[in-house]
């Protein structure tokens, strides 16, 4: 894992300009370097693939323009959705957000 | 109040007499597995059956069985707990609350609310729950998510101590209930995800000072440390999450040890003790009388820690005093409580990662499959990480000798790649799974303990993650996923009786009377990591929600 991410993770930073305006076309990789923190992380508690039971929070109904609230709650928590400070970094997000947006409810 | 519970536990009335200030002594939590007024440990007693002798809802009026009242807890993320009775108050907890509530009323009586910082919830790996609590000489004792051991006086709720025994940040929650042995608090911890070093903590309920503290992974240098592949130890897992049993004639609680971390194996080489396996040890000191490995070197998260049933069978003809555990890897464990021995080893679910078992060398047949994964090739495997069977824990009838287990239908893809060192404090899989869900995801078993045979099954397409428990009349309570309370009659496996509850069931029911009324109570709350993650798809349509729901006849 550790080659693969510090390669999208370039990636990812050479490509973060393109994100906010338009993360529906977000490079392959993006989505990729997401899908796979977001299976170690986040899936637990959101369902694996982005499939939600309702329980916590369903991340496909994040909107476009839901990207303050999306990176405030990752860094800050929410009662119980963790806080990640520290550990999920602004280019994490940024991967993640992609995955997610590229997965979204119309 | 006072002369009340001398009443109720008249049987023990000399134990009592000897301590009047203060109920629910060593004597009484030994007693109160025959008490059918009296829940004070989890599993119904120390042998962690789960039977209660009471008859007066039997197999024939069982369809008359209605609701008394529900207590709501105000909480969307599951409720898991076993409830503890004592006096006639009901005692439950989930991962923000303890709450005691009148068991005839169904009011609340007092609560008490945990605030634990943001990133707790980070290193809980499987389902934001606690699964129960303890009461000993007037106080209830429970864990708390970020690590505290918390003693509450059991009439006002009022905090007495509160002991810190471990770190979020090294990747350590406690979500199981303790348990008290020989006057012993014994807590164990959760991370094995989160490259932990396991342990279990012995406390002093008085004070709620650390006594004791064992290890489940030796250090460096110590005996087993040489069943790790470099300094793999240091983050080796080897969690205690789920609670164990007592024995208090041997003096002995045993106890079910996680899955060494990360799941991928091939950083780690060797047995990996004292992972995946049953320890038992001395309630006083914490010294580890025996350990009997399950699954050495486990490359699969087949968690070693499922319920630990006692009981006084016959094995191949002779009489045998057993603690048995359908265990996560698909095999059915008995064995022999004074020594460890293994004396039947039988797969009681669909397994394809070993043959059997080696009674000589006393480890799994491996298959190709293991071999195969261990060289990183991908392989498909049940059952799956989640287990034949996972925390939820089964029941037993010693009137019928049979084990009532919900267990998975579900296996996986899996892939070990290239191994990757673990931090401590950090999630570590390092593995690619998918789940494989046949139309039929769980069954509830009867099974034959020595054979591990079904005598008979109830397929559920969503499989069932709560409990058991069953009576003398003939009867098995559990619950469904999708909300269903369920009676079903333990010689056929009929369904005899369904009460559709708020939201998913993922409790553990007990029974217990007072007044001559005999009261069923269940908490239902979807949540855990089952629903939440594998199972999503098939319970969109599962409301959240928590409540704590007691039935008794119409009438009554
Ligand atoms: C331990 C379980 C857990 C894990 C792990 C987890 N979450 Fe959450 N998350 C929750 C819960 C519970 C909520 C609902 C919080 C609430 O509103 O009460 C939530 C809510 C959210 C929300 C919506 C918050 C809002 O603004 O309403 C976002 C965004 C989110 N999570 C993202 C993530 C991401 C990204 C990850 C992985 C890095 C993650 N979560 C991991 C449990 C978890």
């Amino acid at each position: 894992m550790k080659p693969t991410l510090v390669a999208s993770l370039t990636l990812c930073a050479l490509s973060s300009l393109i994100i906010g305006a338009a993360a529906q076309d977000a490079p392959v990789d993006l989505v990729k370097v997401g899908a796979k923190t977001y299976d170690t992380n986040c899936a637990p508690c959101h369902g694996d693939k982005l499939v939600s039971s309702g329980i916590a929070f369903d991340l496909k109904r994040l909107r476009e323009d839901e990207r303050p609230r999306f990176d405030n709650s990752v860094t800050n928590g929410k009662n119980a959705m963790p806080s990640w400070r520290g550990i999920i970094k602004e280019k994490d997000l940024d991967a993640l957000w992609a995955y997610i947006r590229a997965n979204a409810y119309p | 109040m006072r002369i009340f519970r001398l009443m109720t536990i008249a049987g023990f009335a000399a134990s009592c007499f000897t301590c009047a200030a203060s109920a629910q002594t060593a004597a009484d939590l030994v007693a109160s597995q025959k008490s059918t007024k009296e829940i004070l440990t989890y599993g119904m007693g120390y042998n962690a059956q789960r039977y209660s002798s009471l008859t007066q809802i039997n197999r024939k009026n069982v369809k008359n069985l209605t609701a008394a009242w529900a207590y709501g807890l105000s909480d969307q993320l599951g409720l898991e707990a076993q409830p503890l009775v004592h006096d006639g108050v009901i005692y439950i907890t989930n991962h923000n609350r303890t709450a005691a509530v009148d068991g005839v009323t169904g009011k609340e009586l007092w609560r008490h609310n945990i605030d634990y910082p943001s990133e707790t919830t980070r290193v809980v790996c499987c389902g934001i729950v606690n699964r129960g609590s303890a009461l000993y000489e007037g106080k209830l004792i429970r864990g708390t998510l970020d690590n505290y051991i918390l003693a509450l006086d059991a009439k006002t709720g009022k905090e007495i101590w509160k002991t810190k025994i471990a770190d979020i940040a090294s990747g350590y929650s406690i979500t199981g209930a303790p348990l008290i042995a020989n006057g012993v608090i014994i807590t164990g911890v959760a991370g094995a995800e989160f490259g932990i070093r396991g342990f279990l903590a012995g406390l002093d309920p008085a004070t709620g000072k650390e006594i004791w503290r064992t290890y489940t992974i030796p250090a460096k240098g110590e005996k087993g440390s040489e069943t790790w592949e470099g300094d793999s130890a240091a983050t080796g897992g080897g969690s205690t999450w789920v609670t164990g049993s007592y024995d208090p004639e041997l003096n002995l609680v045993f106890w079910g040890i996680s899955n060494p971390a990360p799941w991928n194996p091939r950083g780690r080489k060797g047995d990996n003790l004292y992972t995946c396996g049953i320890m038992a040890l001395d309630p006083k000191t914490g010294a580890i009388k025996w350990f009997s490995q399950t699954d050495p070197h486990d490359a699969f998260d087949h968690d070693g820690v499922n319920a630990l049933v006692q009981a006084d069978i016959k094995v191949n003809g002779e009489a045998k005093k057993v603690v048995m555990q359908a265990h996560r890897d698909g095999f059915l464990y008995v064995l022999e409580r004074a020594t460890g021995k293994f004396l039947a080893v039988n797969p009681f679910v669909e397994m394809n990662w070993a043959s059997g078992w080696d009674y000589k060398t006393n480890r799994p047949m491996w298959t190709d499959v293991y071999t195969k994964a261990l060289a990183g090739e991908k392989v498909e495997v049940w059952p799956s990480l989640t287990g034949g069977t996972n925390w939820h824990p089964m029941s037993y009838s010693p009137k019928e000798n049979l084990l009532f287990i919900n267990t998975f239908n579900v296996g996986m893809n899996y892939q070990a790649g290239d191994p990757e060192k673990v931090t401590a404090g950090q999630r570590a899989q390092f593995v690619d799974l998918t789940p494989i869900k046949p139309a039929n995801m769980g069954y509830l078993k009867a099974v034959d303990p020595t054979t591990g045979k079904a005598k008979w099954e109830i397929p559920f397409k969503v499989a069932n993650t709560a409990g058991t428990m069953n009576t003398a009349s003939g009867l098995v309570f559990t619950g469904q996923l999708t909300g269903e309370f369920i009676a079903v009659n333990s010689s056929n496996g009929k369904i005899l009786w369904k009460f559709q509850t708020q939201s998913g069931i993922i409790g553990q029911p007990i029974t217990w009377e007072k007044d001559g009324v005999q009261y069923v109570t269940i908490g239902s709350g979807i949540g855990g990591v089952y629903a939440m993650r594998t199972a999503a798809a098939e319970v969109t349509h599962v409301p959240t929600g928590s409540a704590l729901w007691t039935f008794k006849l119409q009438g009554k």
